[in-house]
């Protein structure tokens, strides 16, 4: 079994309102998974149906091997899973709930949370209603991977988290992944996951627009490109090259958006004396609400 | 109330790393006693509260239960029966009367609907059970467990006036019932809210809402009281079988000690209901 989650034509509905739609995917063990999508797109559908905290109105997932319905108990034992909204009993106080829930776990080496609660920043003895959304968020972290589960199922791990602390999680993550454990995330930042994923799958409306590496969705993403020439620039030239849209000349300078292989463009500036260049570096940012606006993948070139 | 020492978890005596291992100590380690710890104050509150409603009723009998009874025995006998009022001058017919006739067993009816919409319902809607149920935790056993905390719990509450009871018997003119006779009504009283627990959690298996499952849970538990009270007033005998009420003191247990076959109706309706809703829970989407 080299696969950690395999999901086949996985559908969800809720009454007559859609979740999901034909979701086929793979996870490979070991491999750190982004799932991205806007709100409302299915990305907490997709996880609690991993977990078997909803059952699917078509289709089937087997995680870690298991099948999530029969096997629930066994694959939780091997799971750490942090909720989107993250609740527990506020009543209880930080130290209470890790204790308890280790407990159902089985017990959990203490110098093991204390550890993790000290990198986050988490103290131990407050009572959890006193804590802040983001506290609460570091606790939700803790109790995920406290017990180093072969699989974490991440649901919007970083939100609430302030920049520093985003990082000791993305730094979390890279151990998972160095200690051979899958790590399935999902969120509405690119940035961070483009930090650490190995490949990135994004939805909307239920439905899979893409699945890809990162780095060869940074190839397919649209770069910003500045030219500046000794003279005006020639925008003429440069409107309708394929791939090239949105130029805008001023002056000596030219930006225009490019998407796929640049060679259209650098041959026909070659035509002029170049006096400077500037690619930007594709944010998947970019890419990423490009694939929102358009509602696809490779018709966005087109499109745009 | 003993949540504070709870026996080891199965699990946790198998654990390699149990001397290092959180939690340690007292700490509780199943959901049954964390159930118990996470309400220890609400559940004193309402051991407290039961217990003094029932004492202060008590401690009237000396001054009302005569004169209560000249009064009503000019009422139709039917209204005497319905209201528990057959026989007021004596202890066990005033006790059975407004104290455990009517005002004890309404608390332990809305601690135990209140336990038991909380215990499914209410944590799911809060989302409480989405961390719950994604530890290696059966949904059969969670329900088993919340139940056991919630049975505890109405066992502590009529515990609570039984001993209250007890404490009070002397000064009150009580010594005419029996400690035994205390004891069987405050088993049933366990039952008796341990019942509308075992309803409130059932219906949550079912629909995962706390309003709903509170309101539908006093809504039985007020037409159990009319079913058992009132039904027999409009020719309608029959209706007390239906009535959670008739089983809890239908059999008068102040007089006559222990009903073995009532408070045998009770439990099993309450084993049918957990289980049910067990079966119920183990088939739904959580939180939706
Ligand atoms: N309990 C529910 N009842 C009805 N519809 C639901 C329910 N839960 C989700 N949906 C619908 O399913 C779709 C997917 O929701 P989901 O929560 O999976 O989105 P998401 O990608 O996690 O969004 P977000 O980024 O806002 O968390 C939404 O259109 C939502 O309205
Ligand atoms: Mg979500």
């Amino acid at each position: 079994m080299d696969k950690a989650i395999q999901l086949e034509r996985l559908a969800k509905t809720y009454g007559r309102r859609r979740g999901l739609v034909d979701l086929t995917l793979d996870v490979g063990r070991g491999e750190v998974f982004g799932f991205l999508g806007p709100n409302g797109a299915g990305k907490s559908t997709t996880i609690r149906l991993l977990l078997d905290l909803i059952r699917p109105s078509g289709g089937r997932a087997v995680v870690l091997g298991l099948d999530p319905r029969r096997d629930a108990v066994e694959l939780h034992r091997r799971t750490g899973y942090l909720a989107g909204d993250f609740t527990v009993d506020g009543r209880q106080t930080v130290r209470e709930c890790l204790a308890f829930l280790a407990a159902l776990r089985g017990g959990v080496p203490e110098r093991r949370v204390t550890a993790l609660a000290e990198r986050l920043g988490l103290e131990l003895a407050p009572r959890i209603r006193s804590l802040s959304k983001g506290n609460r968020q570091k606790l939700g972290l803790v109790q995920a991977f406290m017990h180093e589960p072969e699989l974490l199922v991440l649901d919007e791990p970083t939100s609430g988290l302030d920049p520093l602390v985003q990082q000791v999680f993305l730094d979390l993550v890279r151990e998972a992944r160095a200690e051979g454990r899958t790590v399935f995330m999902s969120s509405h930042v690119m940035s961070e996951v483009q930090a650490v994923a190995d490949r990135v799958a994004i939805i909307r409306e239920g439905r899979l627009v893409t699945v890809d590496t990162v780095s060869s969705l940074r190839e397919r993403a649209v770069r910003t490109v500045e030219l500046h020439f000794d003279g005006p620039a020639p925008a003429g030239e440069f409107e309708g090259l394929p791939g090239v849209t949105d130029v805008v000349a001023e002056g000596p300078r030219l930006r225009c958006r490019i998407a796929g292989s640049p060679d259209a463009l650098v041959k026909a500036a070659a035509r002029h004396t170049v006096t400077g260049l500037l690619c930007e570096e594709p944010d998947l940012e970019e890419l990423f609400f490009a694939y929102y606006r358009n509602g696809g993948g490779d018709d966005r070139v087109t499109d745009a | 109330m003993t949540a504070s020492r709870m026996p080891e978890a199965p699990e946790a005596a198998r654990t390699p790393e149990a001397p290092e291992a959180l939690p340690h100590g007292r700490l509780p380690r199943t959901v049954w006693s964390q159930a118990l710890r996470d309400n220890r104050r609400a559940l004193a509150g309402w051991t407290a509260g039961t217990a003094l409603a029932g004492a202060m009723y008590a401690s009237f009998y000396p001054q009302i239960g005569g004169s209560m009874g000249d009064l009503t025995r000019s009422f139709p006998e039917g209204l005497r029966q319905a209201f528990h009022m057959e026989d007021l001058s004596s202890a066990a017919g005033y006790l059975g009367s407004t104290p455990f006739g009517l005002v004890v067993p309404l608390l332990a009816l809305f601690h135990g609907a209140a336990a038991g919409a909380r215990a499914v319902a209410g944590d799911e809607e809060s989302g409480y059970l989405d961390l719950l149920l994604a530890h290696p935790v059966g949904r059969v056993r969670l329900v088993l467990q919340r139940y056991a905390a919630l049975a505890t719990g109405s066992a502590a509450v009529a515990g609570g006036v039984l001993l209250m009871m007890l404490a009070v018997r002397g000064p009150a003119d009580l010594g005419g019932i029996p400690v035994t006779a205390f004891a069987a009504q405050c088993l049933n009283l366990a039952l008796f809210g341990a019942f509308f627990g075992a309803l409130a959690l059932c219906i949550g298996c079912f629909v995962g809402r706390r309003g709903t499952v509170f309101g539908a849970t006093a809504a039985v538990g007020v037409l159990s009281y009319a079913a058992n009270a009132l039904g027999p007033l409009v020719g309608l005998g029959w209706t007390r079988r239906f009535s959670a009420f008739h089983y809890y003191i239908g059999g008068d247990p102040l007089r006559n000690g222990f009903q073995w076959a009532h408070a045998g109706v009770l439990a099993a309706v309450c084993a049918v209901l957990v289980l049910l809703g067990a079966w119920a829970f183990r088939r739904r989407d959580i939180g939706v």
